[in-house]
């Protein structure tokens, strides 16, 4: 018998008895439409969960930090040892972490502090982040105002959309916090000036006024304890600089640092409530940061930097941290792990992402269970109309089975009307879903139930499968109905 | 001579009942030729139904052998069972039973479905047997729009269809009146005498009998009369 003459048979039985077939469609309608609803909310946890792990720093970068000497010294033992640059980032680091398996790209970040001024206000610039450019583009920020810096241009920095909120007054008292207001100021068209010495500058400030601020006199108190003990200026390397200048102790002026007027190319998106990566810090271009640094401190050694013993700054610039991006997210941990060998301190959101992908997979498993016992129903319900349809024409099939139809062609005509019931009640449950998913959506105004694109052809067949599945018995039982009673029982 | 269409030897088919052994059909030999009409006569509980259901392959006998178109199907598994008779055999019942979703064209065809002929071939085919038994205008009925008669033709023409080497027929014109039952016996013996077909009908009328080439009387399970 020709599958199409079987399926037109199995289509016709079932317009046959319009009202049970549409109710046996109702009830595979509603198990599908709530397991694939119950995924959606699941799959929409989990994205939301992932997008919040994105917020705090990607999901497939590792951050790598200079390696402490001591976890380095097993394996640096002898001529290792010798070199305390070895573990420190540099563009041969790069390199090497660039040849690692499933590393997309490496990108150096250089932290730099500065002091900007505008009028009698400033604002301290502890971490800000230097990047190359093409890497901070990748991260796809909104800006409120301006735009990315380009290829080549003079420094500019630009703020995260609290930084604003860093202002102090003269009396180093935080503007924001005291008056709830941020300084009158224009990021992008009042003119500021950037002191990038701030050693130098607080030392000569700390001069002109022994009664400073509170927090003047903290916020120096490292470079003064340097000044005393002049002649070992090992351990806080960017001190040295400003300790010679203010060698002779507190009575000798120190020049203040020159200013320079550094402009801004942009404000990043967002209010002042809304916490993002960027929020409170200021950023630039990393080439153009190392050609004003030359600038500025031409062969003394910049603050941050190592030193060599005799106080000398190295040739080359050493990184703060390094950024990794990885290929795909699976791979994160082993490229983590092999960094982490190399002797150099590697961080990323793995663990992060690993636990709360395990907590949403399971709570989509729980979900997805619960949609699960609906669709149970639906099959058991399924069962039963076969069972009926096939009482009902028992001696329909008798006489079909007298006149020679197949054994295998009479269980197939009802595993195809189990099939096409699952399928009408696949298709028509994964309407229902979506529109479900696009209502809770609405009322929550966010993404919280996502159907993934897989779910539509595998709802569709998961629930054809079921039904089949559930009509087997009905369809065993139809075959082996007894020719000869079937037409005896009239 | 003509050749055997039919051979029983010696069929036995015996049913338990309790402890007791009930002889429905108890050794009946027979024969039938190809183109013969034989009519099988008996009174209710005489055994002939069976008889019927064993030549048609539709129950095994306990012992004996049957042999159908050169072949013997007393020890045939369900599965050969059924193509034998989707390749052998027609059957018209007493109660028609046509398909009541099927229109006349598409009952005529089912069978021819079953052998996997497509659906115009098998189409063409089912008109044409239609217009042989005097449907021309009960082509798109349903079953349920055709007197009694009219669908005892269309399960002649059923029967037909399939090119069968033998049509048996369990009393046919059982569920029909006179006027009809007659009509009905007289296209049975055109479609034998004029077309060559076999036939093999069972029935307990005697007079109906009377339009068969050949009478088998069947009483408690055995064969009493032949003429």
């Amino acid at each position: 018998m020709r599958f199409s003459d079987k399926f037109g048979m199995a289509w016709s039985s079932l317009l046959k008895r319009k009202l049970r077939t549409m109710l046996t469609i109702l009830g595979v309608m509603i198990g599908v439409a709530s397991i694939v609803t119950m995924m959606a909310l699941g799959e929409g946890l989990k994205r939301q969960s992932l997008e919040l792990i994105e917020q705090y720093g990607g999901l497939r970068t590792v951050e790598v930090r200079e390696g402490n000497n001591q976890g380095g010294q097993n394996q640096q033992e002898g001529a290792g040892a010798s070199d305390p640059t070895k573990l420190k980032l540099s563009d041969s680091t790069i390199k090497t972490i660039e040849g690692i398996d499933h590393v997309e790209a490496v990108y150096p970040v250089l932290e730099f502090s500065a002091l900007i001024q505008w009028g009698a206000y400033k604002m301290n610039i502890y971490n800000g982040q230097a990047w190359p450019l093409e890497a901070i583009r990748e991260k796809n920020w909104k800006f409120a105002e301006g735009d990315w810096p380009r290829d080549g241009d003079e420094l500019k920095f630009i703020f995260g959309n609290m930084a604003i909120q860093d202002f102090e007054d003269s009396r180093g008292n935080i503007v924001y916090w005291n008056t709830g207001k941020t300084v009158d100021v224009d990021l992008m068209n009042d003119k500021m000036f950037t002191i990038f010495d701030v050693e130098a500058y607080n030392a000569s400030q700390n001069n002109g006024s022994q009664e400073g601020s509170g927090a003047q006199t903290n916020d120096t108190s490292a470079g003064q304890n340097t000044a005393t003990a002049t002649g070992t200026p090992g351990q806080s390397s960017g001190s040295s600089g400003s300790g010679a200048s203010a060698d002779g102790g507190n009575t000798t002026v120190t020049p203040a640092p020159k200013k320079y007027v550094v402009p801004t190319a942009g404000v990043l998106e967002g209010t002042l409530d809304d916490f993002y990566e960027y929020s409170w810090n200021v950023y630039c271009d990393i080439e153009a940061l190392k050609s004003m640094y030359k600038k500025v401190f031409k062969n003394k050694p910049i603050p941050g930097q190592p030193v060599r013993k005799n106080g000398k700054p190295y040739p080359e610039l050493f990184y703060s941290s390094l950024n990794v991006t990885v290929d795909d997210i699976e791979n994160v941990e082993a490229v983590q792990k092999e960094i982490g060998n190399l002797g150099y301190q590697a961080t990323s959101n793995s663990e992060w992402i690993a636990q709360s992908r395990e907590q949403s997979e399971s709570q989509q498993a729980m979900l997805g269970g619960i949609g699960a016992v609906s669709l149970l129903v639906a099959a058991i319900g399924i069962a039963n109309t076969m069972m009926m349809s096939i009482y009902e024409r028992t001696k329909e099939i008798g006489v079909m089975k007298v006149l020679g139809c197949g054994l295998y062609d009479i269980q197939q005509l009802f595993l195809i009307e189990a099939g096409l019931i699952g399928c009408g009640g696949g298709l028509t449950g994964l309407g229902l879903s979506c529109i479900v998913c696009i209502l809770i959506n609405r009322v929550t105004e966010a993404a919280t139930a996502v159907i993934p694109v897989w779910m539509y052809p595998v709802s569709v067949v998961f629930a054809i499968v079921v039904s089949m599945v559930a009509g087997y018995a009905p369809s065993k039982r139809a075959m082996s109905l007894s020719a000869l009673d079937a037409i005896r029982n009239n | 001579m003509q050749e055997n269409v039919i051979t029983g030897e010696k069929i036995y088919k015996v049913y338990k009942l309790g402890d007791e052994r009930v002889f429905a059909l108890n050794g009946v030999s027979l024969e039938v030729k190809k183109g013969e009409f034989v009519a099988i006569v008996g009174t209710s509980g005489s055994g002939k139904s069976t008889l019927l259901n064993m030549l048609a392959g539709l129950d095994r006998p306990t012992r004996g052998e049957i042999i159908i178109a050169g072949r013997h199907i007393e020890r045939m598994s369900e599965g050969d069972l059924v193509k034998f008779r989707r390749e052998h055999v027609g059957f018209i019942f007493q109660a028609y039973d046509l398909l009541p979703q099927l229109d006349a064209i598409e009952n005529v065809a089912l069978p021819l479905s079953f052998k996997g002929v497509g659906k115009r071939s098998r189409r063409q085919t089912a008109i044409s047997y239609l217009k042989k038994v005097g449907l021309d205008k009960y082509m798109k009925h349903r079953p349920m729009q055709m007197s009694g008669g009219q669908q005892q033709r269309v399960g002649i023409a059923r029967a037909l269809a399939v090119k069968p080497e033998i049509i048996f027929a369990d009393e046919p014109t059982g569920n029909l009146d006179t006027k009809t039952t007659i009509e009905v016996l007289h296209l049975l013996q055109d479609v034998v005498h004029n077309d060559g077909n076999t036939l093999v009908m069972v029935t307990h009328d005697r007079h109906l009998a009377d339009y068969a080439d050949r009478r088998i009387h069947i009483l408690d399970g055995e064969i009493v009369l032949e003429d």
